[in-house]
């Protein structure tokens, strides 16, 4: 067989194994082994297990269960509410001002605690609740929430880009710092649409001349305002603090993940009082489980396309796609619908290990930057979270606010779909605003 | 992809009626003991890493085992815990097809992916333990100057591989005897 055969073979048994439901990991680790025995050399099966501990033994990738575990105990507490409470009562007097808090609320939030679900449920258990009482439509208030939550996967420090800088071999600082661009522009895009959304509906509330929550007007005192300071600087300050050390060169990555998950614990106990037993445990048995899926998933798909590389299948089809001779743009857009593609099954960790040592290559002969490529497609992994049937945001959102249906959910989430593929366009039209911040600090 | 569901505590597997009934709750019992060394794991790599930025940040002490200790904790609990998160069904797959095949079909379905994960883990598991041997008789050690022997982070895998294939096999076993 030629490479092209075995190629094609390794892309069906993967569909078959996939969509067979044997858990992601464990069908790709068979595919792969499957293919050492077929074509490669006896020897190579003995390697497996080597193969796996070394491509996963690294101290990068292993961040990934501290910063796991730091969303979870900053997600277990009432961190996020006070969150968007200080925040409204600073901005109520802007028209939407809850839904633009909220906003706001989930990119801090996504930023402290690093992970899309996280910032969901944390945000979403109450917010949701909070805009429908003041008047939101159901759908648009889980829209919001489930978009924000995306803001997870753009923003330092998240699993999405750890796992991009080792697939891509690019500076994981660099990485990190070329998201927050993105990360800004995404929350104005989506806070702009909340305030003309709640402009819309405050219209269309008026017309109908009766009494409704919509309609009401609060006010806050300077009492109000600084209520939840005490509760919620310590997390923005101590955890940005965390990240200014990474930058400033004075922690590792890895240092940062340890520093960061230690000092959230220590700051729920402080803050929240969360130290009993009883609230500790769901924080550890979440964030093992949540972790151990995730690493046993990279571990192995490091695996799989160890041996899509050995057998040449990432290298034909990387030379194919080169060969192909595509515009510029028109092989972004190709490779970006691809990624969209394996969004729907797939999550992100898996479609980044799987495709990049295939779509990189072409990328960079084309002249696109890997840094600011990595943002962008994890702008569109994002809108994988999001977007029906399958986002797992989606998913989130249905299990806290169980009453509002997945039909309106999704309606919901569909404009944020929009916006962020417009943020995808403006990104490509002015890559600056994901490379000036790299640019500056590294040079 | 489905939403994996967050346990709220170090819980054990389903029931399981019929004669695997007692297997599962053995398992269960070593599956929460693995997973409570695995949290308390990454609490400690964690502690470590913390220990690693302050020390060399005020006392001056060299950073030169932290990296290497915590990963061999972080690969211990990832690999300790693949059971207990498979007792759960914690280990995401693409059940797109439960929807669509008759309840008949997909019982065979679930039963044949649960036989070649079995399969797969269990080849694995072996490979691991080779491994293991290997580097256990020659002494192996990682190339840093620290140098910790490398049997200690593959006895995770061998061991955590091998509870992990004992929990697909009492599942496939389980699913077979229902269909």
């Amino acid at each position: 067989m030629n490479t092209l055969d075995v190629g094609l073979a390794y892309g069906a048994a993967t569909l078959v194994f996939l969509f067979s439901g044997i858990p992601i990991a464990f069908a790709l680790g068979a595919v792969a082994t499957l293919f050492m025995l077929l074509f490669m050399p006896a020897a190579a099966l003995d390697t497996v297990a080597q193969s796996v501990y070394e491509e996963l033994s690294s101290i990068t990738l292993l961040t990934i269960p501290l910063f796991i575990l730091k969303g979870a105990a900053i997600g277990k507490t009432r961190a996020g509410k006070d969150l968007y409470d200080a925040l409204h009562t600073w901005m109520h007097r802007v028209p939407g001002g809850l839904g633009l808090a909220v906003t706001i609320a989930c990119g801090l939030f996504a930023a402290m605690a690093g992970s899309s679900p996280a910032t969901c449920s944390a945000i979403g258990s109450s917010g949701i609740p909070e805009m429908r009482m003041r008047g939101y439509s159901p759908g648009f208030a889980a829209g919001l929430v489930a978009a924000g939550g995306t803001l997870g996967i753009l923003l330092p420090p998240s699993v999405v880009l750890i796992l991009y800088a080792v697939a891509s071999e690019q500076s994981l600082g660099r990485l990190f710092l070329a998201g927050l661009g993105p990360g800004l522009l995404l929350v104005v895009l989506f806070g702009a649409y909340a305030m003309v959304r709640w402009r819309f509906e405050y219209r269309a509330a008026l017309a109908r001349g009766q009494p409704s929550p919509i309609l009401e007007r609060h006010n806050y005192t300077m009492r109000d305002r600084l209520a939840a300071a005490p509760r919620v600087l310590p997390f923005l300050i101590l955890l940005t603090g965390v990240m200014g050390a990474l930058y400033g060169g004075i922690a590792t990555p890895s240092e940062t993940a340890g520093l960061g998950a230690i000092l959230a614990l220590v700051l729920i106990g402080i803050v929240y009082r969360t130290w009993r037993l009883k609230e500790i445990v769901p924080i550890f048995s979440g964030s093992l489980g949540e972790s151990g899926m995730l690493l046993m998933i990279i571990g192995m798909s490091l695996l799989y396309s160890y041996v899509m590389s050995y057998l040449k299948i990432s290298q034909g089809a990387a030379a194919w796609i080169v060969g192909l001779h595509l515009s510029k743009w028109l092989l972004l857009t190709a490779i970006l619908l691809l990624v969209v593609v394996l969004g729907f099954f797939l999550p992100p960790v898996s479609i980044i290990l799987m495709t990049a040592p295939i779509i990189l290559p072409p990328l960079k002969a084309a002249g696109f930057d890997l840094v600011w490529f990595g943002v962008i497609m994890s702008v569109v992994m994002e809108m994988g979270l999001i977007h029906p049937p399958v986002g797992l945001n989606i998913f989130v959102i249905n299990r806290i606010a169980p009453d509002i249906g997945l039909g309106p959910i999704i309606w919901g989430t569909l404009p944020f779909v929009i916006l962020m593929a417009i943020g995808v366009v403006i990104l490509s039209v002015v890559p600056g605003i994901a490379m000036w911040l790299p640019a500056a600090v590294y040079g | 992809m489905t939403a994996a569901i967050e346990p709220d505590a170090f819980s054990s597997a389903e029931p399981v009626s019929g004669p695997l009934g007692p297997v599962q709750k053995a398992l269960d019992v070593v599956n929460i003991i693995m997973a409570v060394g695995s949290a308390v794991a990454i609490l400690a790599a964690g502690l470590i890493l913390t220990w690693e930025v302050a020390g060399r940040y005020f006392l001056g002490m060299p950073s030169n085992w932290q990296d290497e200790l915590s990963v061999f904790l972080l690969i211990g609990a990832t690999f300790a815990s693949a059971s207990w998160t498979q007792a759960r069904r914690g280990h995401v797959g693409i059940d797109a097809l439960s929807h669509v095949l008759p309840p008949g079909a997909d019982r065979v379905r679930r039963f044949l992916a649960d036989l070649v994960a079995f399969v797969f883990v269990a080849f694995f598991a072996w490979k691991s333990w080779e491994l293991m041997k290997e580097a256990w008789d020659e002494g192996e050690t990682t190339p840093s100057s620290w140098g910790p022997p490398l049997w200690i982070p593959y006895a995770s895998m061998a061991y955590g591989m091998a509870l992990l294939a004992l929990q697909l096999l009492v599942q496939t076993l389980q699913l077979g005897r229902r269909s």
